[in-house]
């Protein structure tokens, strides 16, 4: 498991438990994201706090899961990304993508308005 | 530079994680240590070490007990996994060795003596390894399966080339193509599918012969634009089953020899660098379009940028701006851009033969990508 979870108000929220989320991980990751919507779960909050770098296969597993998010009328938005993390989403225009919020409070309290 | 290796250490004694784990730390490897098989089970969930090595007595779970759960799970029953124990009744070693174990080595051993055994293992499985994949390679060469060019493309009044350097010199997700429609015309494809390896490398020719197919089609249909090719091309990957799973970063850019200019445009790439010879200055260009078949509309724009002598465009993959700092793997691209800026304006093939690319190699930790273009006189 490379995801924790817990709810928060209307969303669930998915915590990444590694502090480098790479290849070896990737399709860990894309495969929970898959479960948690086939769940039924509407709105995901993916929490970056615990990673301090990310490749781009586990970023590749993320957009991937976003596709599959939407087509499941599902949303993923992202949390607790560090600072060189957060500008290489801006680089590669992922924040057009994906919500980024600072914190995965913030992001619960934007589905709860 | 050999990358380090990793290590696994189980044992419920403290005492013996901490000693061997320095002696190893010693020798290069890295450590993780595990106070129980259960504690190992969930460390492998979050990383992949080279190598196993575990103790008999544990409570709970024993080491033969670790070791046949890890033989039933794909995942991890490749890991080579060795018993390092104060064990030595002869019946239980043998049943050891029999768990498909490389080795069984008695904790008595000197230090030095394990750490060879392991090193002499890990050669082994390395020069092993290497072997199977020169085949490989030598396999997708013979099938003319390149996603990197032979040679550069010769245009009029331009300099074009490129550098790469494959991730571990396994082939990866970079790909690079040069496309020569006429005297006047030349495409310059650089992208990076996101992922690692042989897999990535597998879909590097898919969007490959999607990109070539939808530079021709618009060719021969008068149009000219590289906003509209990547429209094209990001509108067939998002439908199709075969790679929308898959996304890539593009940077496309037709060269005019005619009109001594550049079109641009970017699918996810990071920034090109445009180098003013006359006023020597940096200037970042950022497209504004999302990675190819993310969304059904990419939102992929366009720049027209007039060359003049000296001037220099330099497209780059991710890989590159990747660094293993002191406290691990970071992503920094303005570092990156602050150690490059000093080369620009020199000769790429000094630039080629120059320390900053000889320590980027050295350093790297995905694939690495370059084209640079230069307008000559």
């Amino acid at each position: 498991m490379i995801l924790t979870t817990n709810t928060n108000k209307n969303a669930l929220i998915a915590n990444v438990e590694a502090k480098e989320a790479n290849l070896t991980v990737a399709d860990n990751l894309k495969e929970e994201l898959v479960a948690l919507i086939d769940k039924g779960n509407k709105f995901i909050v993916v929490n970056f706090e615990n990673v301090v770098y990310v490749d781009s296969s586990f970023l590749g597993a993320l957009v991937s899961s976003l596709k599959y998010a939407i087509a499941n009328q599902a949303d993923i938005v992202i949390a607790g990304l560090n600072k060189d993390i957060f500008a290489l989403f801006q680089l590669i225009r992922l924040d057009k993508a994906f919500k980024i919020f600072t914190t995965a409070d913030e992001a619960a309290a934007s589905k709860a308005l | 530079m050999p990358v380090s290796k990793k290590i696994l250490l189980v044992d419920d004694n403290q005492l013996v994680l901490e000693m061997m784990g320095r002696a190893l730390d010693k020798e290069g490897f890295y450590c993780m240590k595990a106070i129980s098989a259960s504690a190992a089970m969930d460390m492998l969930k979050l990383d992949t070490p080279d190598i196993i090595l575990s103790d008999y007595h544990m409570p709970d779970m024993n080491g033969f007990q670790f070791r046949q759960n890890l033989i039933g799970m794909p995942d991890y029953s490749d890991i080579p996994f060795m018993f390092l124990t104060s064990e030595g009744d002869n019946n239980l070693m043998l049943e050891g060795i029999n768990l498909e174990a490389v080795d069984y080595i008695l904790k008595g051993t000197p230090v030095p003596v394990i750490v060879s055994k392991i090193n002499n293992f890990l050669h082994t499985v390395r020069e092993q390894h290497e072997r199977a994949l020169k085949e490989l390679s030598k396999a997708a060469v013979s099938l003319n399966l390149n996603s990197i060019p032979q040679k550069n493309p010769i245009v009029k009044g331009f300099d074009v080339d490129f550098w790469h350097k494959p991730f571990q010199n396994y082939p990866g997700g970079d790909f690079i193509d040069f496309i020569t429609i006429n005297e006047q015309y030349t495409f310059v494809v650089l992208g990076d599918v996101m992922g690692k390896k042989w897999g990535a490398w597998y879909f590097s020719f898919g969007f490959l012969s999607y990109i070539r197919a939808a530079v021709r089609i618009c060719i021969s249909e008068g149009n000219f634009s590289t906003k509209s090719i990547l429209q094209k091309i990001n509108a067939v990957v998002y439908h199709d089953p075969v790679v929308n799973d898959v996304l890539s970063s593009l940077s496309l850019i037709m060269i005019d020899t005619v009109d001594a200019s550049i079109k641009y445009s970017g699918a996810g790439d990071l920034p090109l660098l445009y180098y003013n010879s006359a006023e020597k200055t940096t200037v970042q260009i950022t497209s504004a379009g999302m990675l190819l078949g993310l969304m059904p509309d990419g939102d992929f724009d366009e720049f027209i940028l007039k060359l003049n002598t000296g001037d220099q465009i330099f497209l780059l993959t991710d890989g590159i701006i990747d660094f293993e700092g002191v406290e691990g793997k970071r992503t920094d691209y303005n570092t990156f851009i602050t150690a490059i800026t000093p080369y620009l304006g020199e000769s790429f093939s000094e630039f080629k033969k120059g320390n900053f690319l000889k320590e980027k190699t050295i350093a790297h930790v995905d694939d690495c990508s370059l084209i640079f273009l230069q307008k000559i006189a």
